[in-house]
């Protein structure tokens, strides 16, 4: 009896010895998304990438453990944002935060970072602004206007003159509208007609008569993925523009692999452009994929935030180790800019003076893979992509 | 009929003095709280000044809704319209936080007017969803004008003035947070005095009655008015605060989700008191945030459990706890007048 006792003390002894021992030399990652609510699948994405680098990589850097805190932001609400960063930072004590979805959530946390000493890796918002508020923020995701800028130059390589755009009526359309107009008629094209969706549209098929009215060759469309997208498709399937041939350009928020089953086959042949899709074929997504799907549970879940916070990681992890685990956000920040490693979705780097990720974006068609599932097959690069939002500023 | 009326009344009003010191007390307790909160939680600044702008928001809310009788589920446009128009404000150079309540006030003023000019035109359901609608109007018409309000991006870069030119709003947030409090006792006691006068009285006899209220002489829609205005400016102002202590302003702020939490909020603590308001909001928000830090992911299950089983347990609110522990206080009262 007493022999099981003295067992138990020793063991636990044991466990606190090697939990002050491990905590004495900690250094904490909080990360902030949507973990619940009505973009939880992001949120998971997020989680899966984080998950998948640190099982390929190790929980520790040159000696110091990496813990990760999550905080859930279920949706756009940069009130709560902040209350949660300052949490993070004072009473957890991160070193680093990472994660956001949305760009007033980011807008919120970067006043807080100079005085935290902390700097901030953004895993998905997609604004090119945020990066002008604070020299301590990172991006290892995409802007819309790094996506779409090639569209514009592809559809005049198809002989496409005229275009009609349609995007929903909120931020990042808009930005997608001005960045398609921009590269669009810079090729020699010509956008014949901007419409502006309201968010919760459900009927398109107004929409798509005025499309079929104003004589374009193609629909440059926008719109939050999710239900909207799929009554979208589905209108320009079945209103017949796609039998007449008009065409269909996209970013490829509108194709990204979590919603291409429900998309079904009518999705087949739709071409957009972005920075990641989970065929890529190298031997770095393979390894990342296969991580990654274990992480998230189910390969069909998969989608491009996993990436961005796989390679958040990556910039976390090559920080930590340019200060030794030390708080030290400008020298962490400072030892990132330019650096170039390849990411699951190809070769890419930081920019040394916008700090945002310099990437390849791909055109994608919608196409059945060997396996009878639908994929985004990568048809054309575009190597080395910089931000054209911040590139202008 | 006219002595039962009488005797109802004498039953509601106890004497002036033991009011004066059970507000007092109570009044006391909020100080004493907040200021618990403060040393209980220095880490957590930022979650209770939050709390303290949403508390401000559910008080304008029972204004309404628990001494009217006027159901909303738009409180939100008003919390907005304060919060659009101090930072619309901070942008363009204005920087005392002071000042920057006071645009939140009235603009929520004006904003409450526009809003039961219209929500009164209307009774039950269909003033109900003509409050949705004017938050949905009011949402959009932030979303389109986004050069002044950046739109769904939100309104970022609000640098603000120390307060009294001392005390900066930092990233630990005491300034923020002591501010806030200070600003909600000033609030809860002037509404104390509001629905204790005859104004309030006659607002709490038009809930019950307003046909009644009309055959007496009084006319209905300039009080109920006059109510809307007050809880406009209160709303305003927690919007306002909000501000003020996150630097940003988003959509979310005049959104319907807001408007419907708050209201959720009410009925956990107990309509028609303003007690209630500030325990409902406190009580949520907390828990909310301790679930969710806990379980990050399926946290939204244990916040509808609580809700269900308040709603089942306690029909009257949260507030009305304290009602069963001091039982037969108004009864007392009542006997001895």
């Amino acid at each position: 009896m007493s022999s099981v006792k003295k067992l138990l003390c020793a063991a636990v002894g044991a466990l606190i010895a090697g939990s002050v021992s491990a905590s004495a030399d900690t250094v904490k990652v909080g990360i902030i998304g949507p973990f619940s609510g009505p973009f939880a699948l992001q949120g998971k994405n997020f989680q899966a990438g984080v998950e998948a680098y640190m099982a390929l990589n190790g929980k520790s850097v040159k000696g110091h453990d990496v813990e990760v805190i999550y905080r859930d932001l279920p949706a756009a609400n940069p009130a709560q944002s902040r209350a949660l960063a300052q949490e993070l930072i004072v009473k957890d004590k991160v070193q680093y935060l990472g994660g956001v979805y949305f760009t007033p959530d980011a807008l919120a946390i970067t006043p807080l970072l100079k005085q935290a000493n902390a700097p901030l890796v953004i895993f998905n918002a997609a604004t090119s602004a945020i990066m002008t508020q604070s020299p301590l923020v990172v991006r290892t995701s995409f802007t819309t206007a790094q996506t779409t800028t090639p569209l514009g130059k592809i559809a005049v390589d198809r002989g496409v003159k005229k275009v009609v755009t349609a995007v929903s009526d909120y931020g990042p359309g808009v930005d997608a509208e001005n960045a398609f107009k921009k590269a669009f008629e810079a090729a020699g094209g010509k956008v014949v007609e901007a419409i502006r969706m309201p968010l919760n549209t459900n009927d398109f098929s107004p929409i798509m008569q005025r499309v079929r009215d104003s004589g374009a060759e193609a629909v440059f469309a926008f719109l939050p993925s999710g239900p909207t997208t799929l009554g979208f498709v589905k209108a320009y399937n079945e209103t017949g523009l796609k039998q007449a041939g008009i065409k269909f350009f996209a970013p490829g928020d509108l194709t990204q692999e979590s919603d291409l089953p429900a998309l079904g086959d009518g999705a087949l042949g739709l071409l957009t452009t972005f920075h990641y899709a989970v065929s890529h074929d190298s031997p770095e997504n393979k390894r990342f994929v296969e991580a990654a799907t274990k992480a998230i549970g189910g390969a069909d879940q998969l989608s491009f935030p996993a990436v961005g916070a796989f390679d958040g990681m990556h910039v976390i992890y090559k920080m930590i180790e340019a200060t030794d685990g030390k708080q030290d956000a400008q020298k962490a920040v400072d030892a990132v800019k330019g650096l170039s490693w390849t990411s699951p979705r190809g070769p890419v780097s930081i920019d040394a003076d916008t700090r945002h990720i310099t990437e390849n974006i791909y055109l994608r068609e919608v196409v059945k893979g060997p396996d009878g599932k639908l994929i985004n097959k990568e048809i054309e690069t575009f190597a080395n992509q910089k931000d054209p939002g911040l590139a202008s500023q | 009929m006219q002595t039962l009326a009488q005797s109802e009344k004498l039953a509601a009003a106890p004497s002036l003095g033991s009011r004066f010191l059970r507000d007092a007390i109570g009044i006391a307790a909020i100080i004493v709280a907040g200021i618990a909160g403060y040393f209980l939680f220095p880490d957590n600044l930022a979650l209770l000044t939050r709390v303290i702008a949403v508390g401000l928001l559910v008080l304008s809310i029972d204004l309404i809704t628990g001494y009217c009788g006027v159901a909303t589920l738009g409180q939100a446009a008003l919390f907005g319209a304060g919060a659009y128009a101090a930072g619309i404000a901070c942008v363009n150079g204005v920087t005392e936080p002071l000042t920057l309540i006071l645009i939140g006030a009235i603009a929520g003023a004006a904003a409450g007017l526009l809003m039961g000019t219209i929500m009164l035109r209307a009774h039950g359901l269909a003033q109900l969803v003509l409050s949705i609608a004017i938050v949905q109007l009011f949402h959009e018409a932030a979303n389109k004008a986004s050069a002044y309000t950046g739109g769904s991006d939100g309104l970022a870069g609000l640098m603000l003035s120390p307060l009294f030119g001392m005390f900066e709003f930092d990233l630990w947030g005491q300034t923020a947070y002591l501010f806030g409090l200070a600003l909600l006792v000033v609030v809860f006691v002037v509404l104390k005095f509001v629905v204790a006068s005859p104004f309030g009285m006659l607002c709490r006899g038009i809930k019950e009655d307003p046909v009644r209220i009309g055959a007496m002489g009084a006319f209905v829609f300039p009080v109920l008015l006059k109510m809307f205005v007050i809880s406009g400016a209160v709303a305003g102002m927690g919007g306002a605060l909000a501000a003020i202590s996150t630097q940003v302003v988003g959509l979310d702020s005049v959104s319907f989700e807001l408007s419907a939490n708050a209201l959720v909020m009410l009925v956990l603590g107990g309509l028609g008191s303003l007690y209630g308001a500030l325990i409902g909001t406190v009580i949520f928000m907390g828990f909310e945030h301790v679930v969710s830090a806990i379980n990050p992911f399926h946290w939204m299950t244990m916040v509808g459990a609580l809700l269900i089983a308040v709603v089942l347990a306690l029909p009257g609110g949260l507030s009305s706890i304290a009602d069963a522990i001091l039982p037969s206080r108004g009864r007392t009262r009542g006997g001895k007048a």
